[in-house]
């Protein structure tokens, strides 16, 4: 959404292409945590990124505009003179997007197999879920949740066709919520399946949606009904998708985004269409992989499995309630390490709940988007994936550093977003490096050599099974790997020897050797002191 | 930049809240014992809580109106059996699914006020008068007593006495889940923490779920928290402000916005310095100063560039933190 001197306008498509009067914009995410603001200017003809900063959430819009102005004038006055910045002659432009913590809806259905899969329908559209169903539960158990404080929507019903024996509860679960909405009349009420058409049963001033096809593939099912009720078009994690669809079609590649914020989490899968059309994309969202966000004792038992740091498992539950509660805080040291485990565990979970949708080779750039990566140094987010993310394979790694997806893709007219995003490239997204991922290699020995040609010399390297081997390679360098292993090992098709396109990053080529799935030791202390040399090698400033 | 503008960027959290509206929370079965539009006074019973209820099924009575959800349905005497009196859960197809189960314990007014929205089995929205001070989470029923701020910032058990029974107690420092055992033992009617563990928070919900198992009426026993998990002092601002209303009644309430209230004017609350600021996190947790700018991006421990500010400590020391660390009172 592009809005003028410092307002907020309903989405607008003029303004940006090459005979619009801005010169600069400010593009700014507004998370559940931080707000990031990239101010943006026409600079011989391109756009380019200025200067960027991220502040706790929360603060007024227009005066984090006015320190990202204030900074450009006083580093650059020329500069600023040129794109047109002058304090004095009003605010650049605003392109917003924002998203907020996960909403709450209670799923409410006949059997445990359709609470489950109406719980995966809503927790794709983006809410958290709670559930109870008739054959689990109780009535008294169900009204207790769905009357929660922080619940904002029923689901109650079936899916399409509905399973022999659930019509027969659809009416006693429509009563029930029926109650409830006349407890708490401000509540949503979503009746799918076999419950869609029986609104009668509710008073009149209830706000009721009908979805008689929760699994429609019109447009009209569950998820698109909930994913709507939940945001607008100035949604980040929409504009998100739409960006990841853009990268797409402008560099040709198959593009994944992963995308982990403290209010919720989005895979995007994004293909180039052969014909020249729109890219091919597809997007789940997790709102439970949210970062911190520790649900039960298997959720802490997880992250300690991640922590590097020595803390017990109270104080550890402690520190990320205290994360969930001022996200922006205690950045520091080892808060930061405890944040890269649970950026880990976030990341499991969001691939995990999305593998079944949007699984299989791995893609030819995998995006880091949402404030979570921004917390961690960035050579550190690559490792973070690596241990997180095993799928043998070969993958190019980018940091949306300044969260500009986001507003980026909230810009209605695709050709519009084509050009900004074209532009914004460079300066937006910072390559990470290239990561390389064999599936069978030995732990423990010898598991062959690398050469990688990359300027003037190759760079010559044995590889170890059970090891992450680096290679400097700084950013904007593109090389060739020549990789040959002592027995045939898995990248995505299996071989002893392969010559792979490598483009360099803050991380450089990391050739990860271990093992898929990874192993680790069952006793902490050696776990933690495996974890942490692993970490180390990709974060020099671990222990400062 | 303006001063102002540039202190805007900390993260403000309200030291007070004028006139505010509470919720009182109800589950279903719980019944209401007052209307909408009732003045309340600090005591005043608002519901008596269920305890171990249980859904009974009873057949609808075609006479008169049908009650609607949330309603309170008297014994039925039947042929075969009395259906017990209970709050009508729902009804369909000529069943009705009613709350039953006993009532002991009652649900006072934590503050006077006015009913203002009632909402069976849900809430009730409480306009009280006087100002409200923020908490984070309140564990347990709301109460109410008399403000008495414990000195120092030592173990709590050192600082009890039973001359503080009927007494809203705030500890100024550490306090563990066997202190505030202790405080309910000793008739204390209520507590107010800076922080306390997710442990300790266990501890606590665990020891009123025991104490709920007698069969004995059991007064609430709130507990405030005013910030989060980790150990930290009053803030400056905070703890004048409870100096300020020591020897007052106040309640104590839950919600969704946890606070303590009140019955005083707003002008008698010391306005914090808009320049004051608090360490929330990092390495000078806990200590307060005075904001002095912006310090630009830096990279910190941990290798990570953020917006940094410049503060002088109340012990003198100039020092760059992030600024994410920091909060102020407005």
């Amino acid at each position: 959404m592009i809005g003028g001197a410092g307002a907020i306008r309903p989405p607008i498509t003029v303004g940006f292409g090459p005979g619009g009067r801005d010169r600069t914009f400010v593009a700014m995410d507004q998370g559940t945590a931080t707000c990031a603001a990239t101010l943006v200017g026409r600079v011989e003809g391109a756009w380019r990124l200025l200067a960027a900063t991220a502040l706790p959430a929360g603060g007024d819009p227009g005066i984090v505009s006015a320190l990202l102005v204030d900074r450009v004038q006083h580093a650059d006055p020329e500069l600023a003179a040129q794109v047109g910045l002058d304090r004095r002659t009003g605010q650049p432009p605003r392109l917003e997007s924002a998203s907020g913590p996960a909403p709450v809806a209670v799923i409410l259905a006949a059997t445990e197999a359709t609470r489950l899969a109406l719980e995966t329908e809503a927790a794709a559209a983006g809410w958290l879920t709670l559930g109870a169903s008739a054959e689990a539960s109780d009535p008294l158990v169900a009204t207790r949740l769905a009357t929660g404080a922080e619940v904002t929507a029923l689901v109650v019903g079936t899916l399409d066709p509905a399973a022999s024996g659930e019509r027969e509860f659809a009416g006693e679960l429509v009563a029930l919520a029926a109650a409830v909405v006349e407890r708490r009349p401000n509540l949503v009420v979503v009746l799918a399946g076999a419950a869609a058409g029986r609104e009668a049963a509710f008073v009149p001033e209830a706000r009721i949606i009908g979805v008689p096809r929760p699994r429609d593939e019109g447009g009209d099912d569950l998820r698109s009904g909930l994913a709507a009720l939940r945001a607008g078009p100035t949604d980040t994690r929409r504009g998100l998708v739409a960006a990841a669809g853009t990268l797409a079609g402008l560099l040709g590649l198959r593009v994944e985004l992963l995308e982990i914020g403290m209010g919720g989490a989005l895979r995007v899968r994004a293909a180039p269409d052969a014909a020249g059309g729109p890219a091919r994309v597809g997007s789940a969202e997790a709102p439970a992989a949210a970062l911190g966000l520790v649900s039960d004792d298997a959720s802490l038992d997880r992250l300690d499995g991640w922590a590097t740091a020595p803390v017990d498992r109270a104080r550890l539950r402690d520190r990320l309630a205290e994360i969930r509660l001022a996200p922006w805080a205690d950045l520091e040291g080892e808060g930061a390490i405890l944040r890269a485990a649970a950026l880990r565990v976030a990341t499991q979970r969001l691939v995990e709940a999305t593998d079944a949708e949007l699984g299989g080779p791995a893609p030819d750039l995998l995006v880091l988007a949402g404030g979570a990566w921004s917390a961690i140094p960035a050579p550190a987010a690559l490792h973070v994936v690596a241990d997180a993310v095993r799928r043998p394979g070969v993958l190019q790694i980018a940091l949306d550093a300044a969260r500009l997806l986001g507003p980026l893709g909230t810009v209605r007219d695709p050709e519009e977003r084509s050009r900004l995003t074209r532009d914004l490239l460079r300066d937006g997204l910072v390559p990470l490096g290239t990561l390389v991922v064999p599936r069978g290699v030995r732990g423990g020995r010898a598991a062959g050599h690398l050469r990688l040609l990359a300027g003037d010399e190759p760079v010559e390297m044995d590889l170890a099974g059970g090891t992450l081997s680096l290679v400097d390679l700084p950013p904007g360098r593109e090389g060739v790997a020549e990789l040959s292993f002592r027995s045939a090992a898995d990248l995505g098709v299996r071989g002893r020897r392969f010559a792979l396109a490598t483009t360099g990053g803050l991380a450089g080529l990391v050739v990860d050797l271990r093992d898929v799935p990874l192993r680790l030791p069952d006793r902490s202390d050696e776990r933690r002191e495996l974890l942490a040399r692993w970490e180390r090698a990709l974060w020099p400033e671990h222990d400062a | 930049m303006r001063p102002e503008d540039v202190v805007s960027f900390v993260v403000a959290r309200p030291l007070i809240v004028e006139r505010p509206r509470v919720v009182v929370p109800l589950l279903p079965g719980d019944r209401v014992a007052t209307a909408v539009g009732a003045i309340v006074a600090p005591g005043d019973l608002l519901a008596e809580r269920v305890r171990d209820p249980h859904l009974v099924d009873a057949v609808s009575d075609e006479r008169g109106v049908p009650p609607r959800p949330g309603a309170w349905v008297p014994a039925t005497p039947r042929r075969r059996r009395t259906s017990p009196a209970g709050e009508l859960l729902f009804e369909h197809e000529g069943r009705r699914r009613i709350v039953a189960g006993p009532h002991p314990d009652l649900v006072a007014a934590p503050a006077a006020g006015a009913v203002v929205e009632i909402h069976p089995g849900v809430e009730i929205v409480l306009q009280l008068e006087g100002i409200g001070i923020p908490g984070s989470a309140l564990l347990g029923d709301p109460g109410h007593g008399r403000l008495a701020l414990l000195p120092g910032d030592a173990d709590g058990r050192t600082l009890l006495d039973v001359a503080h029974a009927g007494n809203v107690v705030v500890f100024p420092g550490r306090v563990d889940a066997e202190a505030l055992t202790r405080a309910r033992a000793m008739g204390i009617a209520g507590a107010i923490v800076p922080a306390f563990s997710d442990r300790d928070r266990r501890d606590v919900v665990a020891s009123d779920a025991r104490q709920r198992a007698g069969l004995h009426r059991l007064a609430p026993f709130p507990v405030l928290v005013l910030d989060g998990y980790l150990r930290r002092a009053l803030a400056g601002p905070v703890h004048d402000l409870f100096a300020a209303l020591a020897g007052v009644d106040v309640g104590l309430v839950g919600g969704s916005s946890p606070m303590c209230v009140a019955g005083v004017s707003a002008d008698v609350v010391p306005s914090p310095q808009p320049d004051r600021v608090r360490v929330r996190g990092g390495r000078e947790a806990g200590h307060e100063g005075r904001f002095v700018g912006l310090a630009g991006p830096r990279r910190v421990a941990g290798g990570i560039a953020i917006e940094t500010v410049r503060l002088v400590l109340d012990d003198g020391r100039t020092v760059v933190l992030p600024l994410g660390d920091l909060e102020r009172f407005a």
